[in-house]
């Protein structure tokens, strides 16, 4: 039998890589629209990703740059 | 007229040395443009920050030694990561791990069903703020290298499953299978993480 919270669950991932077709998208908003289950375990997945994407950023240390700067092809 | 063309020629080469100039200076600077996200990616890639700052470097030096066979109006990120993913495949910095033998969990909302579980809230934020910044990023290099280029590509580096595939030069479909995967293992990894904060 179909089950819309397992196919929910299933497209998790390339829903929020933008992956899904329209078809497949619009599939899965219009389920999200009725299921505060799958809706609240999409959000979660949503903040998971900004606060893992936050945690795993590091800025570039900034002598980098100019170390790399100084790889260029000199002109003369 | 040889002695017409023999004054046009250095014209003519000076003009296509000028423009290749041009070309090469336009190039290096577009590519200086990327540097902040390849350090990024270069960061998660390997283990320490010394190391991706050496990566980096090599990346640019080759990166500028052969910026000919860059073809302009093509994807020029991909064109630099994957010269970046495929230096750190060749300098073997990759102390491949052995693949998870463990059982992964099969569903994708455990993670959040765990958690909620053990909490007793149902508040996504909060859920998502029991998890320390430090524990995710160990988290990450716990999951084998493979998987994890691919989730650093995409997840940091924000390339799509087709650019990832063409940058690791793997087939799409085993993009999305270690994608997959190595998001399973990451959030077991953090569902375990979790808990041991909590013990």
């Amino acid at each position: 039998m179909f089950d819309p919270c397992a196919k929910c669950e299933e497209v998790l991932q390339p829903f929020l890589d933008r992956e899904l077709s329209d078809a497949e998208h619009a599939q899965a908003e219009a389920h999200l629209d009725q299921c505060a289950y799958c809706r609240r375990r999409y959000r979660f997945e949503e903040r998971l990703r900004m606060y893992v994407r936050q945690a795993w950023a590091e800025q570039m240390p900034p002598d980098l740059k100019a170390k790399l700067a100084a790889l260029r092809t000199p002109l003369y | 007229m040889r002695a017409v063309s023999e004054s046009s020629r250095p014209e003519t080469d000076a003009q296509r040395i000028a423009e290749e100039s041009r070309d090469r200076v336009r190039f290096e600077e577009e590519v200086l443009e990327l540097a902040d996200q390849v350090y990024r990616v270069a960061r998660r890639l390997v283990s320490t920050r010394e190391e991706a700052e050496d990566l980096v470097q090599e990346t640019y030096a080759r990166a500028f030694r052969s910026w000919r066979s860059y073809t302009p109006g093509t994807n020029l990120r991909a064109w630099i990561f994957r010269i970046l993913t495929n230096l750190n495949i060749d300098r073997g910095r990759r102390e491949q791990r052995a693949p998870a033998t463990q059982p992964i969990e099969e569903g994708d909302y455990f993670l959040y069903n765990r958690l909620e579980a053990d909490s007793g809230v149902e508040d996504e934020e909060r859920i998502v703020q029991r998890l320390s910044q430090d524990r995710i990023v160990d988290a990450l290099s716990s999951v084998p290298h493979d998987f994890r280029d691919v989730i650093v590509l995409v997840d940091i580096g924000d390339f799509t499953y087709q650019d990832a595939a063409q940058i690791l030069d793997i087939p799409i479909g085993t993009v999305m299978s270690r994608l997959h995967r190595g998001r399973r293992i990451l959030k077991q990894e953090l569902a375990e993480a979790a808990v041991g904060e909590e013990a």
